[in-house]
């Protein structure tokens, strides 16, 4: 984690122009670009979505309704952002909404659901057993319930901070607020995190 | 350096873990640690929270995914084309919007040119004879002269005893 920001920064404004070049030329009617945009950040967004809402139906669904917004606001576009700042911002905006909203809440998936994450293992003789499945299952439920637990705009930073390596400035831009109130909803969120995964140590 | 625990410095910490801290604050919260048990403990914590996240793996992405964005897509082209449509031709001929143009024009033109004429308000009816020709004005004063000699006949009339 050390190494992401310094190493990410040289690669990050190549991206960048990449995406608004392909998102530039979704404007122009040219539809490939959209496939590259969808194949490139489709996996991002999607997993993003079910962290936030913990359910994949429901993160499948809100992602099929990022991209179309994007396909629809491609007359409109203007390179004035990142592109992944646009599309996140988007997707923060449609997770808070369905949170706030409360009609996903009851399609929530049981903590013993099989689609919880728990990596199938191809080689057999390095199949968990029996009991390293439950004790990793168990582990990845208390992790699905500590972030769950975390106030929607706590948990937003720290997903973006975490699994998609923004920076500071980036998370403030998408969740519209200063970079100072950004650190300060990630040193909460974390020490919330610390205190209620110390025992995993 | 001052102990960011204590000083309460919150980002510090965090910062100096997720490597946002510019070379010059890394090295200096990387002194402080060596002799800071508490900072090594926060250190080491959140190595391990990030740790624990990193074995989170989501579920992939359904093999359909792709198919039913493109299909929501082609939905909403094909709704937009029904409306569209049959204006399309009108759209497509470049001669169309300029003879439209031209017409609008032609149409603000003519009605700065010759205004649309202000039909007069109508004086209220009454009984002023200022404005009328002089033989009406003869017809009128026979009418009322013979309205008086029918008024008087008919007091004179009232005035008799009945039998």
């Amino acid at each position: 984690m050390s190494e992401r920001v310094n190493k990410g920064v040289g690669d990050t404004a190549a991206v960048l122009d990449y995406d608004v070049e392909l998102m530039l030329r979704v404007k122009e009617g040219d539809g490939a670009s959209f496939d590259a945009l969808l194949e490139k950040h489709r996996s991002s967004v999607v997993h993003f979505l079910y962290r936030m809402v913990q359910n994949q139906a429901v993160a499948e669904e809100l992602a099929q309704e990022v991209f179309l917004r994007v396909y629809r606001s491609r007359s409109t576009y203007e390179a004035t952002a990142k592109f992944t700042t646009w599309l996140f911002r988007i997707a923060t905006h449609l997770a808070l909404n369905a949170l706030r909203d409360g009609k996903y809440s009851r399609f929530e998936e049981r903590l013993d659901d099989d689609s919880s994450g728990m990596p199938v293992r191809q080689v057999s003789d390095r199949r968990p057993s029996v009991e390293q499945s439950m004790l990793h299952r168990a582990k990845m439920d208390e992790i699905r319930r500590a972030i769950g637990a975390l106030p929607e705009k706590q948990r937003a930073a720290v997903l973006m901070h975490k699994y998609e390596e923004m920076e500071y400035s980036q998370i403030a831009k998408v969740l519209s607020c200063s970079e100072s109130a950004v650190k300060s909803l990630l040193f909460r969120a974390y020490e919330a995190l610390r205190a209620r995964l110390a025992h995993m140590a | 350096m001052k102990c960011p625990i204590e000083a309460r410095q919150d980002g510090e910490l965090l910062g100096y873990c997720d490597g946002s801290l510019s070379a010059e604050r890394k090295a200096a919260v990387a002194a402080h640690l060596q002799g800071c048990a508490p900072c090594q403990e926060f250190v080491a914590r959140q190595s391990m929270v990030w740790e624990a996240m990193d074995g989170w793996e989501p579920p992939s992405v359904s093999a359909g995914f792709d198919r039913r964005l493109y299909q929501r897509i082609e939905q909403e082209v094909s709704w937009w084309d029904l409306l569209v449509r049959p204006f399309r031709p009108l759209l497509t001929r470049r001669s169309v919007p300029i003879a439209a143009t031209s017409l609008l024009v032609l149409v603000a033109g003519l009605m700065f040119q010759n205004p649309v004429p202000v039909t007069p308000v109508k004086p209220p009816k009454s009984a002023q004879l200022d404005g009328l020709p002089p033989d009406q004005l003869e017809h009128v004063a026979d009418e009322m002269e013979l309205m008086r000699e029918f008024n008087r006949l008919v007091r004179a009339d009232a005035t008799e005893p009945k039998m």
